[in-house]
């Protein structure tokens, strides 16, 4: 046995062990990457560097051996600060989106490239879950939003962007016409009641995130129905039907409306703030006066809250929409109601109040010419389908063959992978370091599996394991230094490389580069 | 393409066998004879060996040497060495894209009759800038001289020079000895030339000398040198000799035997002066005497171990190499405990030559101790840092005694079998070493019973000269470096303990084993004994081979051995180790040349080469060059070496492409502290080391580029040409403009046009009038 200490707690471990192992045996994670029990470790991607004392050297856990009285450094800033280098280093050679730019162009942060994933599989009930997670209202948002998402769509690009917004408007049309639209599964209630001030997009979707967080929803507003902003746009635009109808789904989940209520006239802010355990104010664009009926502090820049949280300094006191927005915007407003339902959640449980907070993404940017070529090559060529004005929308083949259109610039991986989840946990900056990167490219032959070399950080596990499984080809790296590469040899596909290995490799790979498919319509 | 005859394939794998580890010999045979490897001959290979198909692809795209597409017919191999670089290698470089029209982005010409290459180093870096055309070597290129280069060389595969037979030569009823280098070095000056040349003389006028080839007497800056040794008188010395000088040195010292000989030898003798028209005495202008000053200078200072019997000795002849006491150590320690050999070397305070200046005792004590009954000895001659060619001289010009040191090693160790991994940029070296080990073995010094030889020819890495990584190379693996330990004396080739020293490293050991480590322990200083080798380049009056004790001064290499800065411009300062080191500034010159002294200013002893800078080099665009070429041969394994090296780049690129940004100097000195502080071997924890110290002893250049100024007016991209009044007219700079951007106007001041000028300088090297102004 051979006594070491990490981060000065002692431990023993047996002769032959790495840094790792005796880590591991005292509870502390090292983050690794290349690394993968049963695999030889290839000291590539150097998360894993930990220091030793007292020489200071810094050395990769999964590879160095321990030796008796050694001592290493796990938590501390040197670590840190090499780690974090590591990763803002791996970064600036990454051709690949965490989520697709349509994803971080949308304000509310829905999921497009799933939902578009089901509309193109005809799983149109599929795309309403996956928008309700996200847009309490989109029949409503499918009419009236700008669709930021569609301006920085990489179609763009290519021809012109997605037609997001009629796939999102189809998929809402269909689930309200279905006769049983779409419910969500809601948490059990918790016996808690939140007070929202507001009945326009930001208190209704306020009040479909609480109510689906288990909290007791009363949505006060001083008109004749719910709908605030949204009832005057008119018919044309925004048929009273369709919001109704969304309005009703909002109910269906419990919601008590109020109308013709206003607060700080019919009932005082101050009783509301007492009787409910927290409030929502999103009563719209506010003057000095009708903030000051609810007992807001506004300057000239307008009402004082927390940005992240959306608390204003009454603590149970939570603001949204256009109250606080200089810009009329239903989506955002959307967004807020998620968002500040978030916080409040966080807040009535006790939770340390951090907001909605910001998810990790790396974004390629500017294409090259041979990049776009590449994203051509994901999606049909046909151009943009048109939605016929009058009569609403998409029909079924419209929808499904505008769907085929999507490059689906999101992450296989997205939720799975090591890079990412480490460039979070270390608060990375992805754009630290510009400078001359791989491309994205997309081999796109096999079954089962895409590979995207641009994703790649060269840590051979997939070189590893179909050795080790015998495929006749395999992968391997080629070239040298900045430019190498993992690809199969003599130019071969990945089909013809990766044959009974091809799950396994995908399952090793820690980024999105070797990643199985996500059905058939994936990848073009 | 359609139908590569595989006969070949199958011919050479039958020759050299099918066990993965022969996957580069038979790679670097199917690369010469079908001037690249075609796509089915890999194949082939798969099928017919163990070698797999991700071992072939990984394997040829790793090494430079491999080409996966057809070259031109002949390839030019442009140096660009740190000497090279520093005397302007880029400009000629382009000189010969320009001049042989080769389309963007392409690297051979349309009519497919040459490929330009870039080879980090020729090491024949007194030669500044060399360019390598087949197996013709050119020195001191520029950029409007590529068109003749090109010429003399097509000029010369039409018309090969007959070989001439040796006719006096044979040294029966000799009347003295002619003695000529040849070193590559030599060999590029015109030795070869020159020794035809002295063959056909001798031939033609009767004259009973021998001539004898030497290796590398050093003094490279002189070469082609000829020596004329005449029993019981003195030496006569020539240098840079032509071959026209042959006939005219032979016939100053040796009697003509026959008066009609004589008179014809006269006449044309007389007719040659005609013919060559102007230089009446071109033998006295290249006669230097050794007594002379500057020959003593450059000698004086240096003390030969490692290059005993340099410039007298003939390379390949092994019975002369042990009249002078050769095997004499070999067969010494054959009576000798493997102890009191290791105990010899201790004493003699022997540190590894390679660079890092780990003792040598220690190593093989290691490997000696080891209870494995099968171990191996490795030479690394894999000298690959650009600036640098030392280990190639050694080769070259005294194998026996490297054979010798790694027999000794060997014997000590208890290996029976040694490898010499020489890079593949060496041929001449990998000619000698085979036949050396060929002789030794004829001889019965080594062979089956005792100890087995092969010689490994790299492939063009620069990271194989990293051990863990050269050992890899040996097995036939991509040279990725591993994490050590293990070290290579625990777990080396094939699992087993591995003795690995340098090449100059194991020519140390037979004169230690003679003289006893004692008197090498007396010479250096306290922790840096006995001598070291150095190849001294740059703009040095006289570059060379150099073998000095440790514990000199940098001030006395450069202004005493080295004569200072040829071109009268300021000595700004030393690049000492190559892309692991760094530059000493000329403020600190005092300094000694020993493994701690060079580590505390920064640099590091390195393999020893040593690049002389003065104030036209820029310190920004040299810490750019290094990068560049770490960034190249990074073997692309751990992320702070693969991206690491290559962010830092991008910022020096910006600094010299005149796009730096205030912040820069700061994030450049952060990357490259965590680079060489993460990295997984020596080649990324050195990395770093050019560009750390020149921001710290030149950091105010480095702030002058964020200016968008480059004093030393190297960095093309903040850099304008223009012409001042001193202009003359004599439109010399517009004759010689490789992109016309100065137009001709006789007896009237010229102009550049500064859009189509390409910064080459030619019209600043070529201006008698130092009328162009760089600003």
């Amino acid at each position: 046995m051979v006594r070491v200490t990490i981060d000065n707690r002692p431990v023993e471990v047996p002769q032959g062990s790495t840094i790792l192992d005796a880590a591991r045996a005292l509870g502390i994670d090292i983050p690794t990457m290349c690394f993968m029990d049963g695999c030889a470790p290839s000291t590539s991607c150097m998360i894993c560097v930990v220091r030793l004392g007292p020489s200071g050297k810094m050395v990769p856990a999964c590879a160095t051996v321990v030796e008796e009285g050694m001592e290493a450094y796990n938590d501390c800033a040197e670590v840190r600060a090499a780690r974090v280098m590591a990763l803002e280093l791996l970064l600036s050679d990454h051709a690949g989106d965490c989520m697709g730019p349509c994803q971080i162009g949308c304000p509310a942060k829905m999921n497009i490239p799933e939902m578009i994933r089901r509309i193109g599989a005809g799983d149109t009930e599929g795309a309403i879950g996956v928008i309700k997670d996200d847009i309490a209202l989109p029949a409503v948002l499918g009419r009236i939003c700008p669709a930021p998402c569609e301006k920085v769509c990489r179609r763009s690009q290519l021809d012109e962007a997605v037609s997001i917004c009629f796939l999102k408007r189809f998929a809402a049309d269909a689930d309200l016409a279905s006769g049983s639209p779409y419910k969500p599964m809601c948490a059990a209630a918790k016996g808690r009641r939140v007070a929202i001030i507001g009945a326009g997009p930001a208190g209704l979707s306020a009040a479909y995130y609480l109510s689906r967080r288990g909290y007791g929803c009363t949505v006060f507003d001083d008109g004749e129905k719910p709908g605030g902003a949204l009832r005057n746009v008119g018919q044309d635009r925004l048929p009273c039907e369709v919001l109704d109808g969304e309005v009703e789904q909002i109910m269906r989940l419990g919601v008590v409306f109020k109308t013709k209520t206003r607060i700080g006239r019919d009932e005082s802010m101050e009783a509301l703030c007492n009787k409910f355990d927290a409030v929502f104010a999103a009563i719209g664009k506010s003057t000095p006066e009708t903030a000051a009926e609810l007992g807001f502090k506004a300057s000239g820049k307008g009402i004082a809250f927390d940005a992240a949280t959306y608390q204003t300094d009454r603590a149970n006191v939570f603001v949204g929409g256009d109250l606080i927005r200089n810009r009329k915007l239903a989506v955002r407003s959307v967004a807020d109601g998620k968002e500040a339902a978030e916080a409040i959640d966080q807040y009535l449980s006790g939770e340390t109040l951090r907001g909605p907070g910001k998810a990790f993404n790396t974004r390629i940017g500017r294409l090259e010419t041979a990049e776009v070529e590449a994203f051509r090559k994901c999606a049909s060529s046909e151009s943009r389908q048109q939605a016929a004005e009058t009569g609403g929308g998409f029909g079924q083949g419209a929808a499904v063959a505008e769907a085929m259109r999507c490059l689906h610039c999101d992450c296989r991986k997205g939720d799975d992978c090591k890079l990412r989840m480490y460039s979070q946990e270390y608060e990375v900056r992805a754009a630290r370091y510009k400078g001359p990167r791989r491309l994205f490219v997309q081999e796109n032959s096999h079954p089962d599996v895409i590979y995207e070399s641009g994703k790649c950080i060269d840590c051979g596990l997939c070189i590893q394991i179909a050795a080790a499984e015998g495929e006749r080809l395999g992968v391997t790296f080629v070239g040298r230094g900045f430019n190498v590469r993992v690809a199969a040899p003599f130019d071969k596909s990945i089909a013809e490389a990766l044959t009974a290995a091809a799950h396994r490799c995908a399952e090793a790979c820690p980024t999105g580069a070797l990643a199985l498919r996500r059905g058939a319509s994936d990848g073009g | 393409m359609d139908g590569v005859d595989l006969t070949f394939v199958d011919e050479t794998v039958g020759r050299v066998g099918t066990t993965a580890d022969k996957v580069l010999e038979i790679l670097q045979a199917i690369q010469s004879h079908y001037g690249y490897l075609p796509g089915e001959a890999l194949e082939r290979v798969c099928e017919t060996t163990e070698i797999t198909p991700a071992s072939i692809s990984g394997i040829s795209t790793f090494y430079d040497q491999f080409r996966h597409s057809p070259a031109g017919k002949h390839t030019i191999r442009v140096c660009v060495g740190t000497a090279c670089h520093v005397k302007g290698a880029e400009q000629v470089y382009d000189a010969f894209h320009r001049h042989l029209e080769i389309p963007a982005g392409g690297d051979t010409d349309p009519g497919g009759l040459f490929t330009v290459e870039k080879v980090a180093c020729l090491g024949c870096c007194t030669l500044a800038p060399a360019v390598q055309i087949g197996e013709i070597t050119y020195g001191h290129v520029a950029p409007d001289s590529v068109a003749s280069v090109v010429e003399d060389y097509l000029r010369h595969q039409s018309s090969p020079a007959s070989s001439r037979r040796a006719a006096g030569g044979d040294g029966i009823g000799a009347e003295g000895e002619l003695r000529i280098g040849l070193g590559s070095c030599c060999i590029a000056r015109g030795s070869g030339k020159l020794n035809e040349a002295l063959q056909g003389a001798l031939q033609e006028t009767g004259i009973k000398a021998s001539v004898k080839h030497v290796g590398c007497v050093g003094m490279c800056h002189q070469t082609p040198l000829l020596e004329v040794v005449l029993p019981g008188r003195k030496t006569f010395l020539y240098a840079r000799v032509e071959p026209g000088d042959a006939k005219p040195i032979l016939l100053r010292h040796f009697k003509v035997h026959g008066l009609g000989r004589k008179v014809s030898n006269t006449v044309s003798n007389l007719l040659d002066d005609v013919l060559a028209g102007e230089d009446g005495d071109p033998v006295v202008r290249y006669s230097i005497d050794v007594r002379d000053r500057q020959v003593a200078d450059f000698l004086g200072k240096q003390k030969h171990i490692a290059t005993e019997y340099c410039g007298v000795i003939d390379p390949v002849d092994i019975e002369e190499y042990i009249g002078k006491g050769g095997f004499e150590a070999l067969a010494r320690c054959r009576d000798m405990d493997a102890e009191e050999v290791i105990q010899e070397i201790e004493r003699s305070g022997l540190r590894g030559r390679g660079g890092a200046g780990y003792p040598t005792h220690l190593k093989w004590s290691a490997v000696c101790r080891s209870e494995d009954d099968t171990k191996y000895v490795v030479c690394n001659g894999d000298e690959g840092d650009p600036g640098a060619f030392m280990d190639r001289m050694l080769m070259e010009s005294y194998p026996y005694r490297i054979i010798e040191g790694l027999a000794v090693a060997a014997r000590v160790v208890g290996a029976r079998r040694g490898y010499f991994y020489i890079r593949a940029e060496y041929p001449l070296a990998i000619k000698r070493m085979t036949a050396a080990i060929e002789r030794c073995r004829v001889r019965g010094l080594i062979g089956e019973d005792s100890l087995e030889l092969k010689i490994v020819a790299g492939a063009g890495a620069f990271v194989c000269g990293e051990e863990t990584a050269l050992l890899a190379s040996i097995m036939g693996k991509r040279g990725m470096p591993r994490l050590r330990p293990p070290y290579p004396a625990q777990r080396g080739l094939w699992g087993r303990p591995t003795l690995i020293n340098n090449v100059e490293t194991y020519a140390m050991v037979p004169w230690i084993l003679r003289h006893g480590g004692e008197t090498f322990a007396q010479l250096g200083t306290a922790t840096s004994k006995g001598t070291k080798v150095f190849a001294l380049a740059g703009k040095v009056a006289r570059g060379g081979l150099i073998e000095v004790p440790m514990g000199v001064s940098i001030r006395e290499i450069v202004e005493e051995i080295g004569g200072g800065i040829g071109s009268g411009l300021r000595f700004k300062a030393v690049q000492v180790g190559g892309p692991s080191g760094g530059c000493v500034p000329a403020k600190l010159d005092h300094i000694s040349v020993d493994y701690e002294s060079l580590t505390s200013v920064g640099a590091i002893m390195g393999s020893g080469g040593l690049v002389v800078l003065d104030e036209s080099d820029c310190m920004v665009d040299i810490s750019r060059y290094f990068l560049e070429f770490t960034q190249n041969q990074s073997c692309g394994k751990c992320t702070f070496c693969r991206v690491g090296t290559r962010r830092m780049l991008d910022i020096l690129e910006r600094l010299c492409g005149g796009e730096g940004k205030k912040g820069d100097i700061e994030e450049l000195e952060h990357l490259a502290m965590m680079v060489k502080q993460s990295s997984l071997c020596g080649l990324g924890k050195t990395a770093p080391n050019p560009v750390l110290s020149t921001i710290e002893h030149f950091r105010e250049e480095y702030e002058a580029h964020i200016e968008k100024r480059c004093p030393a007016g190297k960095c093309r991209g903040l850099i304008r040409y223009s012409i001042t009044d001193e202009c003359i007219g004599c439109t010399l700079c517009a004759q010689h403009c490789p992109v016309d951007a100065i137009s001709m106007r006789p007896y009237e001041k010229h102009e550049v046009d500064v859009e189509k000028c390409i910064r080459c300088d030619t019209c600043r090297k070529i201006c008698p009038e130092k009328a162009i102004k760089v600003e």
